[in-house]
């Protein structure tokens, strides 16, 4: 890259013009995908995203631009374009003057395969064992799709105030989706990966992704329609953290508190949950997929406490909107890429062990369901309400698994369900390394964990009426 | 302009004498404008110019797809290189390959794809009108006490399509949009609308009073909202859920998931899935409209396609390759490399959604939902929504935090009423609708 100190120091200058803040975020993101359908390998994908975006922050007014073309005329055009929301007011003369080589972000992940060259034949061979572990798993799986994707992203941030810092973030990722024909078509997905080399995938092999895949598939080809109503609602370890992802971590991001549009505006210190519930959010987990050396503003990731015993402690923040509220950033703030403005984000959200076995659990429920793993989720962050898509589910009789049941949605509120919380069991632990997390069109890799818990009341959407 | 056009060639000849036996590149350069208004000021302004270039490489029957946003020459060369190596590793596939027939290149002439308000319109009358969206939100309802933000944003792109096979084309687009999120208080609670328009240019927008109008109402008639008791009843889908619905059916229509497997209308061509009032189209000419263009992501030219027609199954949507693998011809809706909707809509029927609601004795009316499909193999449709209670014809009391359950190819079945409110302000779009039985899980 030729971008270096001298030239970002231009480039801020221009974009300061009469604002109090600028920053430039160069992006290099180098990825490479192949994808296996009908046992074959049958298509495969290079990407390559590249180019600048640069901020100009006047109050609480942003100036954003981004440009591909890196020439130098380009870039300072696109500057001035930033700085244009800080035109009312004298522009500083200057005063911006970066030096020497970025500083390396703290090392956070295993080193990336990609630009130094990992082989095609690789990869090809990964999608080659997940289709035969998932077609001998069980004779009743009819398709196996499966996926595996290797990227590099390199970053430059260079602010206004000084900061002048690179980060290399590997991310690799294998997926396989399985169909199983038994009294109905059942869907199975299962994947995982993180900020890791391809070689990630020696230990966490692809013949588990793709059994564990192919079992789910197997479970819901003989599942029932989901009961509709209220039932007591067992969520199960790892994947259930989508829960707190969606329920509440969404409403504690700094943008929704300063603008007063998130249910938990203001309520820091207030009991938000029982008293079992305790909520972290971390940046730091050693080559987990939401793990960040620094965010995409330069802050180092750091490991927040949300809520503790069901006390709401602080909302995660980016620069912008921790400035207006006081406070300093968490390293929260994130973007998809170049063209687009830094949000605050969640990284790795999850919530640590309590006390109750999963067997305690499980056998304290006369009439419910066990919702063993999420495909997803969405929530309205104004007013809470949520819905999961159950991946995985079970009826529980008496105390037991029964049948498998398929097709539901989990919908309710999000503090309301946070006070159901009766039972923590202590297995927590972190999901598949698959969950993507969108918000306002900007798509970025984040984890999930939970241990086992139990919610009194919650509205499960099946389409049986009892 | 001829820039875009030029690199699209080079990347061509560039994947050609890497090896590649075919192949195909389309270079988009785009500028964007959007501007944010909360309260009384605009707290985001953004306008750049993004380009892209995509490239399919065929070697033999192999492909690979690159996407790059590095458009130096020796940037774009060094990629493909890389595109066409992964192909190798890529099975022989015997339908994979560039449409065999060339069209004339058509640059959209009289499909009113670009309107030149976008670039006429000053960039402080944009600003302006995000504001006024902001302003006459707060001053509808004292009820409504802040908004999630007004938003102003217009496109103008050239597209530009290039392949082996000879086939050069290019045009030019142009979009609009206004949109705002006010937020009212109800007690303890927030409840939050959204409401937007959009368009080819700024003149065929609705104006800024209407859409802070409509939205502000959205907000101020979900207070006091409370569950819904679960039960089986008539479902009527306000027109922008009714896209969503669409969106889903889409998928299951989606010629490369039905030879997947993963279509639950898989082998149904010529049958019965839907009722009388259900007629799907795709258009890819209707002027004016947002899916419109006059060749799709491969150089076909699109066309009308009636995918639906009262009920009967008549076809699925191809693109070159699945046209192959089903034995059908494409149908013009290759886009980005998968297949997409030009205007997929349902037609619209005689009545005004509040006939729909006058006629429906018990039911539920929904303006919003959340979540989405994870069952394309069976058709299991489930979603929180919000909406209205409708009781003896008339809205009753605002409802959330439920769900609405059913199977879409039981909802195709169970359309009984189309409402005539069609608005072609999206790829995918729908009249009001309803359904005469599903799920609705509450308490």
């Amino acid at each position: 890259m030729h971008l270096d100190a001298a030239a970002f120091s231009q480039i801020l200058n221009r974009a300061l013009g009469a604002g109090e803040y600028a920053d430039a975020f160069y992006e290099r993101r180098l990825a490479r995908t192949f994808r296996l359908q009908d046992g074959k390998i049958h298509e495969a994908g290079v990407s390559l995203v590249r180019g600048v975006g640069i901020r100009t922050i006047a109050g609480e007014r942003t100036g954003y631009a981004y440009t591909d073309d890196l020439s130098m005329e380009t870039l300072l055009r696109t500057a001035r374009v930033s700085a244009l929301i800080a035109r009312d007011g004298a522009a500083r003369v200057d005063s911006v003057e970066l030096s020497g080589e970025a500083r390396e972000a703290p090392e956070m992940y295993a080193a990336g395969t990609l630009d130094s060259g990992a082989e095609s034949a690789t990869y090809v061979d990964l999608l080659a064992r997940a289709d035969v572990a998932a077609r001998a798993f069980d004779p009743r799986i009819g398709t196996v799709n499966a996926f595996v994707s290797d990227e590099t992203q390199e970053v430059v941030i260079a602010t206004s105030e000084g900061l002048f810092v690179r980060d290399r973030r590997p991310l690799v990722a294998l997926g396989v989706q399985c169909v199983a024909n038994g009294s109905v078509r059942g869907n199975g997905f299962q994947g995982d990966g993180g900020r890791a080399s391809i070689d990630f995938f020696a230990t966490r092999t692809p013949e588990e992704i793709a059994r564990e895949s192919a079992r789910i598939a197997s479970v819901n080809c003989e599942a029932r329609e989901a009961p509709a109503g209220e039932f007591e609602v067992v969520v199960g370890a790892g994947s259930g953290g989508v829960l707190l992802h969606e329920a509440v971590g969404h409403g504690l991001e700094g943008d929704f508190n300063r603008h007063g549009t998130s249910l938990y505006s203001g309520r820091v210190g207030e009991r938000v949950a029982s008293e079992l519930v305790s909520i972290y959010d971390d940046g730091n987990l050693h080559g987990e997929r939401g793990s960040l050396a620094v965010d995409d503003e330069g802050t180092p990731g750091q490991h927040k406490v949300l809520v503790e015993r069901g006390v709401l402690r602080g909302y995660m923040q980016d620069r912008l909107n921790a400035g207006l509220m006081g406070v300093t950033s968490t390293g929260s703030g994130r973007r998809q890429s170049f063209r687009v403005l830094p949000q605050p984000r969640m990284c790795n959200t999850y919530m640590p062990p309590g006390e109750s076995t999963y067997d305690e659990i499980i056998g304290s429920v006369k009439k419910g369901i066990f919702a063993a793993s999420f495909a997803g989720g969405q929530v309205e962050i104004s007013k809470g309400d949520f819905v999961f898509m159950l991946a995985e589910g079970y009826l529980i009789e008496n105390g037991k698994l029964t049948t498998p049941i398929r097709g539901a949605s989990l919908t309710g509120n999000g503090p309301e369900i946070m006070n159901r919380v009766t039972m923590v069991g202590n297995d927590a632990r972190l999901a598949g390394r698959y969950y993507t997390c969108g918000k306002g069109g900007q798509y970025v890799p984040v984890g999930v964990g939970m241990p086992t818990v139990k919610l009194s009341r919650v509205t499960v959407g099946g389409s049986a009426v009892a | 302009m001829p820039e875009a056009l030029e690199l699209a060639g080079f990347a061509v000849a560039e994947a050609l004498a890497a090896g590649a036996t075919q192949a195909e590149a389309t270079c988009t350069v785009a500028e964007r404008f959007s501007a944010e208004a909360r309260g009384p000021r605009i707290e985001k302004l953004e306008q750049s110019t993004g380009r892209a270039l995509s490239l399919r490489v065929f070697v033999g029957g192999a492909k690979a797809a690159l996407g790059t946003s590095d458009l130096t020459r020796d940037g774009l060369r060094a990629c493909v290189r890389q595109v066409v190596d992964a192909a190798r590793f890529v099975a022989d596939d015997p339908h994979a390959g560039l449409p065999e027939s060339i069209a004339e290149a058509d640059e959209g002439e009289g499909l009113g794809l670009y309107a030149d308000d976008v670039a006429r319109r000053a960039a402080e009358e944009k600003l302006e009108d995000a504001l006024r969206l902001e302003a006459a939100v707060r001053e509808y309802d004292p009820r409504i006490v802040n908004s999630s933000g007004a938003r102003v944003a217009d496109t103008q792109a050239r597209v530009s399509l290039v392949n082996s096979l000879g086939f050069r084309g290019s045009y030019r687009a142009s979009s609009a949009q206004r949109s705002v999120g006010p937020i009212a208080q109800d007690g303890a609670n927030k409840r939050v609308a959204g409401y937007g328009t959009a368009a080819r240019g700024y003149a065929a927008l609705e104006s800024t009073e209407s859409v802070a109008t409509t939205a502000a109402a959205r907000a101020v008639e979900m207070c006091g909202a409370r569950k819904p008791q679960t039960m089986r009843c008539p479902v009527i889908f306000e027109r922008d859920v009714a896209a969503q619905v669409l969106s889903d059916i889409f998928s299951a229509l989606n010629a490369a998931n039905v030879a997947a497997g993963n279509s639950f209308l898989a082998g149904k061509i010529g049958e019965r899935v839907g009722s009388e009032f259900a007629t799907l189209v795709d258009d890819g000419r209707l002027p004016g409209a947002l899916g419109t263009s006059p060749f799709d992501s491969e150089g076909v030219p699109t066309r009308r396609t009636v995918v639906l027609e009262r009920g009967i199954l008549q076809t699925y949507l191809y693109d070159t390759y699945n046209g192959r693998r089903l034995g059908a011809a494409s149908t013009g809706n290759a886009s980005g490399g998968g297949i997409g909707p030009n205007n997929f809509y349902l037609e619209p029927g005689p009545d005004s959604l509040e006939e729909l609601i006058a006629s429906t004795s018990r039911g539920v009316l929904i303006l919003d939902t959340i979540g989405f499909s994870t069952e394309s193999v069976t058709g299991t449709y489930s979603r929180g929504a919000r909406g209205f209670a409708i009781e003896n014809g008339e809205r009753a009391y605002p409802i959330d935090e439920f769900t609405i359950a059913g199977n879409l190819l039981e909802m195709l079945a169970g359309i009984d009423r189309v409402a005539s409110d069609l608005v072609f302000d999206s790829s995918i779009v729908a009249p009001s609708f309803r359904v005469a039985e599903m799920t609705v899980s509450g308490t």
